[in-house]
């Protein structure tokens, strides 16, 4: 977007933004503050944007748990509602398939830290997340990186728009058009560079899978080549296996769902789903039977608690899943059998 | 603290599965309350269109249905839903969308916070502030603040685009801090 040209969207989609117009987080307001400041032909529209985010206060009436309780009360028995266990499997199966969505969301692993200690001075800024801990960051560019867990981001304080990845993240990056600065995102497979642009990088499974939302980067990989993406596109590449995948993905996939807390899947096999458990969580994971790892699952699965997301998992693939210390024994379920 | 994602509730609920329907009908019965009582101007027909609006849903869980967001579309099918049956109650007089929202969709003192965050706007009189804003304005404040919806959503649910629920919006802030501003101006001068 050009500079002279903002318009309302331009700061209310920006998460930043309604931190500074809410008064809300210390960095966000210097980096607003100096904005405006920077470019004070823009102040109506700052304005405007912020008295839309601020807005009305209302006090919601809404009607209270006694009177919704009693009108569910009255509609229940209105219903046929089947009991989950009286339930034939097909039937389960096959609404499975109508549900949701159309392509596999990328699995993970880890790789090695090793690559990252050589950066590890006082002049490298660090954000790291915990096992299921999701977080929105704003880089001193005014760059929205959104941190999946157990994922590392680092930079140098001299050069903040050359970032090393090790996990899996999301990109929205600030465009500078006055100066044409670029962004890098560095991984053990390839470096992603960047303008203006939404993406989505993961280097779990010892490879590195990068997805383009918006605008266009270049990829460099590690032996020399370089690639260019357009939209809805995914390249992953492993630099032990060499091994190139550049494809487009359908439009709309669940590639970046993860953001907002769910994991959703296309029939894909229940032992790849537990490998983004087994990362998002650092748990290990265990089957009675080895026929159990190829159960299909369709659906949406909440990431951001661990024990929701086991019961969820249960119930699409009705098995028993058993969380002991830090491993998970997936079983048959003696019901269904 | 919030259990389930829609779009995990709607799985579960479209596969028929016993809570499932308990929870979306406790978490969405109160906002479709509110909004289609704020249309109907009346509590007993919106609670006996609530009733066949949660059955029917039930009943036509297997239709394919294309839902980008779960209570964008649960708000716009209840809206419509609740449309048709006022029109039918009102047949001698026939009774447009437009007129319906002019003569029924309204803010009551109570539901005004004392505290508002935006300081131009004057608590005391902001309902009648509101209230003198055009249907659309109203209907985009009311689903933005009261609802939390998102731009996106409030587009599919009043069937505009984005662009211009935005321009909706800006405008209605606009006339809200003009007038609230004259008020004040109006009050300042009568004191000297």
């Amino acid at each position: 977007m050009k500079n002279n040209d903002l318009n309302l969207s331009f700061f209310l989609e920006d998460a930043s933004f309604e931190n500074w117009a809410r008064g809300l987080n210390k960095n966000d307001i210097e980096y607003w503050n100096l904005w405006i400041r920077n470019n004070p032909q823009h102040i109506e529209t700052v304005e405007s944007a912020k008295s839309i985010i601020l807005g009305v206060s209302f006090v919601q009436q809404y009607p209270d748990k006694i009177k919704v309780d009693h009108e569910l009360a009255k509609i229940l028995p209105k219903l046929a509602i089947e009991e989950p266990a009286v339930k034939p499997k097909k039937s389960l199966r096959s609404s499975q398939k109508i549900f949701l969505l159309t392509t596999a969301a990328i699995f993970l692993i880890l790789l090695s830290w090793n690559g990252l200690s050589l950066f590890n001075n006082y002049n490298t800024t660090t954000h790291k997340t915990n096992f299921g801990e999701i977080i929105d960051l704003k880089l001193p560019d005014g760059t929205s990186v959104v941190l999946n867990g157990n994922s590392k981001i680092s930079y140098n304080k001299n050069n903040p728009r050359l970032i090393t990845l090790d996990g899996e993240a999301y990109f929205k990056v600030k465009s500078i058009p006055s100066t044409n600065a670029k962004f890098w995102v560095l991984t053990e497979d390839l470096k992603v560079e960047v303008l203006g642009t939404q993406f989505h990088v993961n280097t779990r499974k010892k490879k590195t899978n990068v997805v383009l939302d918006e605008g266009s980067i270049h990829l460099e990989f590690n032996n020399g080549t370089v690639t260019k993406m357009i939209p809805g596109e995914l390249v992953s590449f492993s630099k032990e296996s060499e091994n190139l995948i550049h494809k487009k993905v359908s439009v709309k996939t669940p590639y970046a769902l993860w953001r907002g807390g769910t994991y959703a899947f296309n029939e894909i096999p229940l032992k790849e789903v537990m490998f983004n458990i087994e990362n998002t969580y650092g748990i290990k994971v265990l089957y009675s039977n080895d026929s159990l790892k190829n159960i299909p699952i369709s659906g949406g699965i909440p990431n951001q608690n661990l024990k929701i997301c086991i019961a969820a998992i249960e119930k699409a693939t009705g098995t028993r899943i058993i969380h002991k210390n830090d491993t998970l024994q997936v079983t048959e379920n003696p019901i269904n059998n | 603290m919030e259990l389930h994602s829609d779009e995990t509730l709607w799985y579960f609920f479209k596969k028929g599965e016993h809570n499932a329907f308990s929870l979306l009908f406790k978490k969405f019965y109160p906002q479709l309350h509110v909004y289609g009582t704020k249309i109907s101007s009346s509590p007993a027909i919106t609670e006996d269109c609530l009733q066949n609006f949660f059955i029917q849903l039930f009943e036509e869980r297997d239709k394919p249905r294309n839902i980008k967001n779960l209570k964008a579309y649960l708000f716009v099918s209840f809206k419509r839903r609740l449309i048709k049956q006022l029109q039918s109650n009102q047949k001698n007089v026939p009774i447009s969308e437009a007129q319906l929202f002019k003569t029924n969709f309204n803010f009551s003192a109570e539901e005004i916070s004392i505290h508002q965050e935006v300081q131009f706007l004057c608590t005391r009189t902001l309902n009648s502030l509101i209230n003198q804003l055009s249907p659309r304005q109203k209907e985009v404040i009311y689903l933005k603040y009261y609802s939390e919806m998102n731009i996106t959503d409030i587009a599919e649910v009043m069937d505009m685009n984005y662009q211009s629920v935005l321009n909706t919006l800006q405008k209605a802030m606009k006339k809200l801090r003009v007038s609230s501003e004259n008020q004040q101006i109006k009050t300042i001068l009568k004191k000297n």
